[in-house]
């Protein structure tokens, strides 16, 4: 039980870290990589949602393991996106 | 089942199908898009006879399945979608000789339209997530575009887009810890008033005003709009903004506790007065008028928010039919008021509104498709926009709320001052600006059309009426 | 005991990863960081009994993600000049919200709703495959899954839309022949990972993943020339997943009785999950790669 807590917390605590790396940047691909933390931070919070029939002795819930795959892939082709523009914008002549 | 299906399918199929064929892009588009149309038309008259249909995808049941659902709304703005869909790419076919979109517009907008189409007939928490980070990227993908002037403001979009998905992911998995469940219709009425569900729906809300750029919210929508080409920021501008707005009034009108009901109508009428406001004034100061018509976009949205706070708040009929007639016609007039400007600034080579003087001497079509629209966005009768608006003060009226009354006068009232800045100085004909070339005819046909649509909503004021009237 | 000291170290390292990832002053050492922190939430969701979730992060949050990041890295070269971000306001705010997250996190009841995972469970046996993470992602909540391919296939396309060429350089001849013998490996392995994911942890994605890791150590080395979107059959393998998500879908459409937008038959239900799978790896694979290579290097296309 108490690490079930552990890591809601430690999901809070990512998603600050996370928020605070958007708004401090200074450069934009930090941005990106914060989102990601963010991302990280729900992530944790829906795996360790998963987890809590552990507790009580029955498995882990699998729908919510489904969704955090698709928000996974979600997240990754978002970044990919984005690092494509940044990469673009950086590589135009200026 | 099948005109759902198809709706979405469509589309998808057919941009799946140019991207593998891109010389056959057009052809395919032109007949998916205008096949389309009866369909949704016929699937609105169905709904409206047979009444509010469902479907839980894969035959699974509730609960485990995912929900669509189609009532009046829904189907209206299905076909809206595909109406809007069609018109737009009509124009992009039309000056395809003088200034061609790259070939990547059509597969684009066509995954646009179902990702649109997938959105209005979800019922999931979660899939309208998937469904909102689709949309997201297409839209920026199609604000990319435009080559690289909009790359910042793409990126700038992506990334508020992004942190407002996540904002909405992490209030679903909130909801999801209280609940276990992901079906919307499931979770009406059982949402307890409990901080967990404060905070979830705080944040769902603040992600979904940051997509739908509900002011003060809105910092990425004017770039965004304004750099990206003119037919894809019809789109935008018409419906890519809708769909959260709609999640927003999925969430406060079926999910939300009456606990939570009055501090929501509270925040979102705030909201609006400022974006009635503040987008209004900063419409009349903007030099350029692709940003004029963007910040009146960012105004025009605060009537439709407006109307969801009174939603809220007193639960009249008449302010469930204001907001989506605002939703409504401002797709139609927006659309008509970004082709039509896109025009003008193409052929006058105007990107300052300055530049518009004579407009109406050298393009008095584009000119009167943009001042016919306008009169929608001002709220004149007997247009679209004046049945919204006046569906509002009916309601405002019946609920004595005499301050708002007055708000919405003033907020109309800079509405027409910066229409009228451009339709003035349009009719200042001492030194009109010269053309570059010679106006073409069909693509100024094409901004009308959407425009004169408006109009004619008003005749068709009743049925609407009663169909939206139905929702509550 | 001793479980809980692991979970007390893992979570300490992923947030110091995470915060020196934000605050360090090079990026070089944030990127390195972030995939540092990618490779211990694998751990994580090890620890968490999310098997699917670890193959999956370790392929993308250590692999791809750390690949795509270094690219545009690359870039930042003699782009400086920031001004010092402020520390103390952003700080603050954020403090006072993680405080209230935290608040928050902890009203979560102890007490799990089982009801969604109980409904699974029992349909468990008709929905065509054993293992509940892929029965949801390919039956029960499959129209998710079709949205998420499209989300892929959209960042291929948007990026498409912002080309920006990295030269590669000529393979080094230890890692040319190192990436000859590690791909066979990485298709076999990815072969396997598709296969197990009807029983056990493993699936499209995580198969495709991993061979898209495959893919791009080759095409790093020169190889694969064919490897581009101009290519048509590259270009139908992409778009593969799709054609065979929405044709089945169809398909089960049009079968007798059968008139709910994506429903499988019991009796084909497996089949068709693993078709489906199976093109989805491929084109996941395919996706993952181009977006990480791009294309490759031809005179500068017109704009």
């Amino acid at each position: 039980m108490l690490s079930f807590y552990l890591y809601l917390a430690t999901a809070a605590l990512l998603l600050g870290v996370g928020s605070l790396g958007l708004w401090r940047g200074p450069e934009l691909l930090r941005r990106i990589l914060a989102l990601n933390v963010i991302g990280a931070g729900i992530f944790m919070l829906m795996v360790s949602l998963a987890y809590r029939p552990v507790l009580y002795g029955e498995p882990a819930d699998s729908v919510l393991h489904a969704l955090v795959l698709t928000g996974l892939v979600v997240a990754v082709s978002a970044t990919a996106f984005a690092l494509a523009l940044l990469g673009r914008l950086l590589a135009r002549p200026q | 089942m099948w005109p759902a299906v198809l709706l979405v399918t469509l589309p998808l199929a057919a941009a799946l199908l140019m991207l593998l064929w891109p010389r056959r892009a057009r052809v395919l588009h032109f007949a998916v898009a205008v096949g389309l149309l009866p369909l949704a038309v016929s699937f609105l008259l169905q709904v409206t006879v047979s009444g509010e249909q469902q479907w839980f995808l894969g035959n699974w049941g509730p609960l485990l399945a995912i929900r669509w659902q189609a009532d009046g709304l829904t189907t209206l703005l299905l076909l809206v979608s595909v109406t809007l869909h069609l018109l737009v790419s009509a124009y992009v076919g039309s000056i395809q000789r003088r200034n061609p979109l790259p070939a990547a517009f059509w597969p684009l907008s066509n995954l646009l339209l179902a990702s649109l189409q997938a959105l209005w007939l979800s019922r999931d928490l979660f899939n309208l997530y998937v469904c909102l980070e689709l949309l997201g990227m297409v839209a920026v993908a199609l604000v990319t575009l435009s080559g690289d002037k909009a790359l910042r403001p793409a990126l700038d979009y992506l990334l508020y887009s992004l942190f407002a998905s996540l904002c909405y992911l992490l209030g679903v998995a909130l909801i999801y810890a209280g609940y276990g469940v992901l079906d919307i219709p499931m979770l009406a009425g059982q949402l307890e008033a409990n901080w967990l569900n404060a905070v979830a729906l705080t944040l769902m809300t603040l992600g979904l005003m940051l997509k739908a750029a509900c002011w003060p919210l809105h910092l990425w929508l004017p770039a965004a709009h304004a750099s990206a080409p003119a037919p894809v920021s019809a789109l935008l501008s018409a419906l890519v903004v809708k769909g959260p707005l709609f999640i927003l009034y999925l969430l406060w009108t079926t999910l939300a506790p009456a606990a939570f009901l009055p501090a929501a109508a509270y925040l979102l009428a705030s909201a609006a007065l400022g974006a009635m406001l503040f987008g209004g004034i900063a419409a009349i100061r903007t030099p350029y008028s692709k940003s004029l018509v963007a910040y009146s976009t960012v105004a025009q949205l605060g009537y439709a928010t407006l109307a969801l706070a009174f939603i809220l708040r007193f639960n009249l009929p008449e302010f469930v039919a204001a907001m989506w007639l605002f939703v409504l016609s401002h797709a139609l007039a927006k659309a008509a008021c970004f082709l039509a400007i896109g025009e003008l600034q193409h052929t006058l080579g105007a990107r300052q509104v300055e530049q518009l003087k004579g407009a109406s001497q050298t393009m008095p079509l584009a000119m009167f498709a943009f001042a016919v629209a306008g009169g929608s966005l001002i709220g004149l009768p007997p247009s679209g926009g004046f049945l919204a608006k006046w569906a509002l003060l009916l309601g405002l009226w019946q609920s004595q709320q005499f301050f708002w009354l007055l708000a919405l006068v003033v907020a109309t009232l800079l509405s027409a001052a910066y229409v009228f800045r451009v339709v003035v100085l349009a009719f200042d004909r001492a030194a009109p600006t010269a053309p570059d070339f010679s106006p073409q005819r069909l693509p100024q046909y094409l901004a009308l059309l959407p425009a004169l649509l408006v109009w004619v909503m008003a005749v068709f004021s009743l049925p609407l009426l009663t169909l939206l009237k139905q929702e509550l | 005991m001793g479980l809980l000291l692991f979970d007390v170290v893992l979570c300490a390292l992923l947030l110091t990863l995470a915060g020196a990832a934000m605050l360090s002053r090079q990026l070089v050492h944030a990127v390195t960081l972030f995939i540092a922190f990618g490779v211990m939430m694998a751990l994580a969701w090890a620890r968490l009994q999310a098997p699917d979730l670890a193959l999956a992060e370790a392929a993308i949050g250590a692999g791809l993600t750390g690949a795509l990041c270094f690219t545009a890295l690359a870039r930042y070269a003699g782009d400086a000049g920031y001004p010092k971000p402020k520390l103390w306001l952003p700080l603050v705010f954020v403090a006072a919200v993680s405080a209230l997250l935290l608040y928050s996190v902890f009203q979560i009841p102890a007490q799990p709703t089982t009801e969604l995972s109980e409904r699974v469970a029992e349909h468990l046996a008709v929905s065509g495959v054993s293992h509940p993470v892929t029965a949801v992602l390919l039956n029960f909540r499959a129209w998710d899954t079709l949205l998420e391919l499209l989300v892929l296939l959209l960042a291929l396309l948007g990026a498409r839309q912002v080309p920006s060429q990295l030269p590669l350089h000529a393979g080094w001849s230890l890692s040319v022949s190192w990436s000859r013998l590690l791909s066979p490996m990485l298709l076999l392995l990815s072969a396997y990972l598709l296969w197990r994911g009807a029983a056990a942890p493993g699936g499209a994605f995580q198969a495709g993943a991993l061979l898209a890791s495959g893919l791009v150590i080759l095409r790093l080395n020169q190889q694969l020339a064919w490897l581009s979107w101009q290519n048509f059959a590259v270009r139908t393998l992409v778009l593969a997943g799709l054609i065979a998500f929405v044709m089945a879908g169809l398909a089960s459409l049009l079968l007798p009785g059968q008139l709910v937008w994506l429903s499988w038959p019991v009796a084909l239900a497996g089949g068709i999950i693993l078709l489906v799978e199976t093109f989805a790896t491929l084109a996941i694979a395919l996706t993952l790669a181009l977006l990480v290579v791009g294309e490759p290097e031809q005179e500068p296309a017109d704009a």
